[in-house]
Order: C-alpha cells, then structure tokens, then sequence
C-alpha cells in the first residue's frame, strides 16, 4: 500500500503557517498595492516608486460574489470522475486584496453573495501518482 | 482630422460552414463591400484585418495577408490587428485612422474566422507565470463561470431575476428571426431558455453565445471620395480604442486590489465609450440604438448602466417594457446580437458596423430602428482591448 502525498496546484502560492493557511503575495510599500501572485515590481501607473515586499494573505474574507460550474471544465483545468458540479468566487480580503478561489461546500447552491468565509487548503483532485493535488478554497463560516 | 465615411458593407452570413474555406467567407465579405461602395479591389489603398488565433492567417495572425492573397497582390500595405475579440474594433479603428489622417482616401477593413467547436479555450500556455493558465488550473473558472460570478453579484445587487436573464434571449431571438445574416433565426419562448441547459449558475445555454464561422468587411473612404460615389454615406462619428485601467475591480488573473472607490468594471469598454462621445460630440441621450458585446445576457443590463446610457438598476425596468427592442427607447442589439449570431470572436467589431451602418441607411426590414440616425458600437477583447464606434447618418 502507498502512502498518500500531497502537492501544491502551483508553487509559491499558497502555504500552510504556524497561524494557519495564507496566500502568498506580495505588497507594494510605498503605494499599498497588494499583489496575488508574487510580482517582481508594482504595476500602478499612480505609483512613484516600486518598493516590493513580501506579503501573506488570510484567512479570512467576504464573497464578493459566486457561481458554480455546472460542467465539467476544459482543460487546463482537472477533476476527478465523477464529475461534481462546484462552487467558486470571487473574495474581497482585508488586506485590500480581491481574489478567486473553489468555494469548499458541499451544497454549491446553498452559496450566497456577501458570506463570511475562511481560507483553507484542501484537495483538488487525486492525481494519477495516487497524490492529492493541492489548492486554496474559501469556507463559509 | 478629415472625415471619413463607411461606404461599403458587406457581410457573409454566421454560422457553422464545413464546406466553405475561411478565405472563401471573407472573399464572399470583401466582394460584397466593395460592390456595395461601387469601388474596384484595384482602388483600395490599404487594408486593415483582424488577427485571428483559431483560423487562417498563416498561423501567425496574417489574416489580411490571406484576403490580399486571394483579391490579387497589388501590393497594398496590410495591418494585421491582434486584441482577442476586440480584433475587430481594432482593425476598423486602423482603417479609420488611416483615412481620417489624411494617409490614403480608400481602405478595405475585414474580420473573419472560423471557430473551433465548444467553448473558447484557454492560450494552450501552461505556464505558472501565465495568469489564465493559473486561473483554470488552480480554480478551474472558465469564461462562463467568470460571466455567471458577474451576473450573480448583479442580481445581489438590483435584485435581477433569472427570468429577466431569460427575457433577454427571447428578445435577442425575436428580432434575430429578421437578421438574413444571423445564425440563429428562431425565436424562443421564455420557458424554452429557462428549460436550456445550465451552464453556470444563474446562467443557462441559450444566455450564453455560442462560437460561430462568419465575415465581414466594410469600404472607407474620405468626405470628398464618398460624395462622389453615394448619395447616403454612413459618416463615421468616432472609433476609439481603449485598454483597461489599473484599478478595474474585476481582475483579470487570480487577484487583484479591491477598487478603491465605486464601481469601475470593464473599464477598457468604458473609456473606449466615454472617448468616443468625446470625439463624436454627443452624449448617451443623442443614440438611437446599440450594438454591444452580448457574450452574455448579462451584458444587456450592464453596459448600458456601465456608460451612462441608463441608471444603475434601470435596465431590468427597460428591458420589461420592451424599452430595448428596436420600437423602444433604448433599442439594444437589434441585430439580434452574439446571442443569434454567436462569436466568431475577430470579426464582430466589423459585423457591428455593418449592422450600424445598414440601421443608418434604413436598411435593416423589420429589424430597422425608426428614423435611426445616431449609433454606438462597441467591442471587448481579452488582454483588456476595448473599442467603440460611433457612426451617424
């Protein structure tokens, strides 16, 4: 019997901290711009002076707003079979920082616009190593 | 800045051709523009085409090159315009420029592909430093789904209705069933699109435009060029190009900064619109109609709120009252839209100016905007590519 592993979806990310799971960005100090994924160098045009630093974002959020996929999505994007229709959003952070993510529900039509929720680290299908694919989701509080 | 003037459309119909070559389409677009401007391909001076990634254009996007091929090479300059479903606008914005700055009297511009089926699929770039790719891989949230996230922040908002949502197809199809050139001529009842497959809550399959083959090409020419060969020429009021701004609140990748203050969505749209009032002199109470990128119903109800042309939360009320159908106040898309034609994504700025410029003639049957003499346009693409027309009779 194998072990089971986990991986991120992508690097650099995302990362699970002593205070619990953030997203990991990046903030521009001298105009405030908050930045997901990392960026090398601030991009707003009003900005005098990039002056990047590092920044983590979380855990919690407001639904800005949700959908849900009702069909199965085309590639780049992976599921597992059978096919299970999810939610996702759009998340406004504290931070400054307006994100998407998966909405971690069981019940996607049970999603409303304005939700408090939480930023967790959770599978986003099995791969065919037998790992579990990791990305970041939002969780209604 | 001179005049310039549409003098020739021309238009193959939309829909799905097996049997036909992409060349073959635009030929058909190009041949009937330059019969409808009473101008030999020999006379035009330059030509502007949309860049086109799924068909034609050598692979690299030269698909004014392919249409000169197939005219006959007389060595004209071609600009090949690449901004995702913008490519269109751009391409006319360019063949406008060309004309109005005085550097040729008569320019061809054309738009058109042939779609692969299903739905648009991502750049095939599957690197983590790409942000579509990031965004389908890590949340899996096609162009529906972002649509569907968009309409449902909507309906929190003004309390839309997903029957509203389905008037709109109704209304999109009714006035379709006139369009000679639309894909879809039938009409539907309300209970068939809500009966449509869901795609994306709240959005179904027949809110939703579908990927289509299609063409179109239009003549340009200067004031002076123009007089001498009709008697109603289609006066080309603005054509703006606009990109979209840092502080958009609806980001592009997988995040961006919450927007400082109100609303600013689709920003490269509004200020390709905003510019082209500014240029043509006219504010959003001056239009007689509008033709606007209806990827999705939803965006019946938001551009138009989006650029001043009604207020926030008005236009589930216009739409009710039929206000939006081409006997209405605010007659929107009465071509019948992406909706009837679906997108054949570079060659819709040049189909709507067509769809203008015939609504400028009294050209339009049954579909025809009454005394119409005003006009918007106006296109989105990926990359944030806005465009905006403004023609007038």
């Amino acid at each position: 019997m194998t072990t089971t592993k986990t991986v991120p979806v992508a690097e650099g990310l995302f990362s699970e901290t002593v205070d619990g799971p953030r997203l990991l960005g990046s903030r521009c100090a001298s105009c405030g711009t908050p930045y997901f994924p990392r960026s090398a160098v601030c991009h707003n045009p009003e900005c005098r002076e990039s002056k990047m630093e590092e920044a983590s974002f979380g855990p919690r959020g407001c639904l800005w707003s949700c959908a849900i996929q009702n069909y199965p999505p085309p590639a780049p994007a992976r599921y597992e079979e059978p096919y299970i229709p999810y939610a996702l959003g759009m998340v406004d952070m504290p931070e400054g920082l307006r994100v998407l993510g998966r909405i971690s529900t069981d019940d996607p039509e049970s999603i409303q616009v304005g939700a408090e929720v939480e930023l967790v680290l959770e599978r986003l299908y099995l791969d065919e190593n037998g790992d579990e694919v990791i990305t970041w989701k939002f969780k209604p509080i | 800045m001179r005049e310039v003037a549409a003098v020739g459309l021309g238009m193959h119909p939309w829909g799905k051709f097996k049997d036909r070559s992409l060349t073959q389409m635009c030929r058909e677009a190009v041949e009937a523009a330059l019969k409808d401007a009473g101008v030999a391909w020999r006379e035009i001076e330059a030509v502007a085409a949309a860049s086109s990634r799924f068909s034609g254009g050598k692979g690299w996007g030269l698909n004014g090159n392919d249409i000169v091929e197939e005219m006959g090479s007389t060595g004209v300059p071609v600009y090949n315009l690449s901004a995702g479903c913008a490519a269109g606008g751009n391409a006319f914005n360019i063949g406008y420029t060309l004309v109005a700055s005085g550097l040729h009297d008569v320019v061809l511009v054309v738009g058109g592909e042939k779609m692969p089926k299903g739905f648009i699929q991502t750049s095939g770039v599957e690197e983590e430093t790409d942000p579509e790719y990031l965004r389908q891989r890590c949340v899996g949230m096609p162009g529906p789904a972002f649509w569907a996230m968009l309409c449902r922040r909507r309906m929190q908002e003004h309390g839309t209705t997903e029957e509203q949502l389905a008037r709109i197809a109704v209304k999109s199809h009714k006035v379709a069933k006139h369009n000679p050139n639309a894909r879809f001529r039938k009409e539907f009842t309300l209970e068939e699109v809500l009966g449509s497959a869901m795609v994306s809550y709240p959005l179904r399959l027949f809110e939703i435009c579908p990927v289509s083959d299609g063409a179109a090409a239009v003549v340009l020419c200067s004031a002076e060029q123009a007089r001498r060969r009709t008697s109603n020429p289609v006066w080309v009021a603005a054509s703006t190009v606009a990109t979209a701004r840092f502080d958009d609140g609806i980001t592009r990748g997988l995040g961006g900064m919450v927007p400082p203050s109100g609303k600013t969505y689709h920003s490269e749209a509004a200020l390709a619109v905003s510019k082209a009032f500014e240029q043509a002199g006219v504010g959003p109470a001056d239009l007689d109609l509008v033709e606007l990128q209806d990827n999705t119903v939803y965006y019946e109800l938001a551009f138009p709120e989006e650029w001043g042309l009604c207020e926030p939360g008005e236009a589930e009320r216009l739409l009710e009252e039929g206000e939006t159908l081409p006997t209405g106040r605010l007659p929107i898309n009465p071509s019948g839209g992406f909706l009837s034609f679906g997108e054949a994504t570079t060659a819709m700025g040049v189909f709507q100016v067509c769809e203008l410029g015939w609504q400028m003639r009294d050209q339009s049957g049954p579909r025809q905007v009454p005394g119409a003499k005003l006009a918007l346009a106006q296109t989105l693409g990926l990359g944030g590519n806005g465009t905006a027309v403004i023609v007038k009779r």
